[in-house]
């Protein structure tokens, strides 16, 4: 049955060499200053396109810097970041809270979302969900869940147009049920990246101790656990 | 010896890089950047093609302990390139199509001519590049794979996150639907 279009095949193959393709820069040396650098173009790259859920985590001690590294490649993968800086602006004293319309229900969100809505069994049904940075369509960017009183979050986001900025003392790799999360032990900046890619500063707030993973290209960040072993139990339990 | 360096195969290239040699990698680098880079452009990146093959050359090195070189490190690479193509689409939600070069740059040589090169052939190509953007995007990425980047069913299931089933029967069902394409704009033309 293919056979019939041997012919059409042939023209495709050969149209390729017809095709408008320009030049392509040398990466010779890009590549190479990534590769030796710990750091790379990533917040460059992924501010510009994919946009990104970036870890700063400043004032890395050498011991750290291996596990930092590790994190960076993990990381980049789901379309977060692990940027180290010297220096970590603090968030402001009031901050505002993500571009959210509110509460909707569970409903709601799961209708709009652009990915399937997941939520952690193990902490029972939410007690409020927002939706969050909704485009011209009505489609949230990101999904949260409030549970004990707003004193835990769970946000969802597509992985690779998720945005927040992160600067925190301190990074862990951690398995997650033999899959890889990142582990914020310690509170931490956390600011909201607009659909420009501008991070808005308004929003940055002090987060609590935070596990972030990723799952058939959703993000997830579990937020308001002190115990690495509470925040895995809830993020397996997800569903 | 430095000669010897820019000569070494593919797979020297891959293990010596898989040590930490990153002059061997970058023999690799040198040897597959344009590729990429078309595939890239090929698959829609359009401006953002240079990003996109930076992103997966880095990629790559990160994940040669992966690489288990059945098929060679062209389409291995090929498929991440792929991979991030697909991440840059989804988060700008636009991709650029295919063009053909710009007529100056296709017009023959005045003293070579080319059979290829006929006016016939000219417009064929100008409706086969027309045809091939209004094909679904998931149509019109198996062609490409499989025919412009000559990848194997496997390596464009790879690439484009495909069960291999699924290659088959869409690559089918988009030179049927391409060729009902054309044969729509023969009719009036004829």
């Amino acid at each position: 049955m293919p056979d019939h279009h041997d012919d059409l095949i042939a023209e495709l193959r050969e149209l390729d060499t017809w095709l408008a393709v320009p030049e392509a820069a040398d990466q010779r040396v890009a590549v190479r200053e990534r590769l030796t650098r710990r750091t790379g173009r990533w917040r460059v790259w992924l501010a510009a396109a994919v946009a990104a859920v970036t870890v700063t985590v400043v004032a890395v001690e050498p011991a750290r810097a291996a596990v930092i590294d590790v994190v960076a490649q993990v990381l980049a993968v789901a379309g977060i970041e692990v940027r180290r800086s010297e220096s970590a602006a603090l968030p402001t004293a009031s901050p505002s809270p993500l571009p959210s319309t509110g509460a909707v229900s569970l409903e709601v969100a799961e209708q709009r979302a652009p990915f399937p809505v997941r939520m952690p069994t193990g902490l029972g049904p939410p007690e409020r969900v927002e939706i969050a940075d909704l485009d011209a369509n009505g489609v949230p960017r990101v999904v949260s869940a409030l549970y004990r009183g707003g004193s835990v979050r769970f946000d969802q986001f597509d992985g690779s147009a998720g945005s927040f900025f992160k600067q925190a003392q301190d990074a862990e790799w951690v398995d997650l049920g033999g899959a890889m999360a990142i582990w914020l032990p310690t509170p931490h900046t956390l600011t909201y990246i607009g659909r420009d890619g501008v991070p808005r500063s308004a929003t940055a707030r002090l987060a609590t101790p935070t596990l972030i993973w990723e799952q058939g290209q959703v993000t997830y960040r579990l937020e308001g656990f002190t115990s690495l072993e509470q925040a895995r139990v809830i993020a397996l339990s997800l569903a | 010896m430095r000669e010897a360096d820019t000569e070494i195969d593919d797979a020297t290239a891959v293990s010596r890089a898989r040590g930490g040699d990153l002059g061997a990698y970058e023999v690799l680098v040198a040897r597959y950047t344009v590729p990429a880079h078309r595939a890239a452009v090929l698959l829609g990146a359009g401006d953002d093609a240079d990003d996109v093959v930076q992103e997966a050359l880095v990629k790559a090195y990160r994940q040669l302990s992966r690489y288990r070189g059945e098929s060679g490190f062209r389409p291995w690479l090929l498929a991440i390139v792929a991979n991030e193509t697909r991440n840059l689409h989804r988060s700008r939600r636009r991709r650029d199509g295919l063009a053909l070069r710009a007529a100056s740059a296709s017009e023959p040589l005045p003293d070579a001519p080319d059979p290829a090169d006929t006016v016939l052939a000219r417009d064929r190509r100008r409706q086969l590049v027309e045809r091939l953007r209004l094909l679904d995007r998931r149509d019109q990425d198996v062609l490409v794979c499989r025919f412009l980047l000559d990848l194997s069913e496997q390596e464009t299931a790879s690439a484009l996150g495909l069960p291999k089933g699924t290659v088959k029967s869409r690559t089918s069902r988009a030179l049927a639907r391409l060729r009902e394409h054309l044969r729509a704009e023969e009719v009036p033309g004829a």
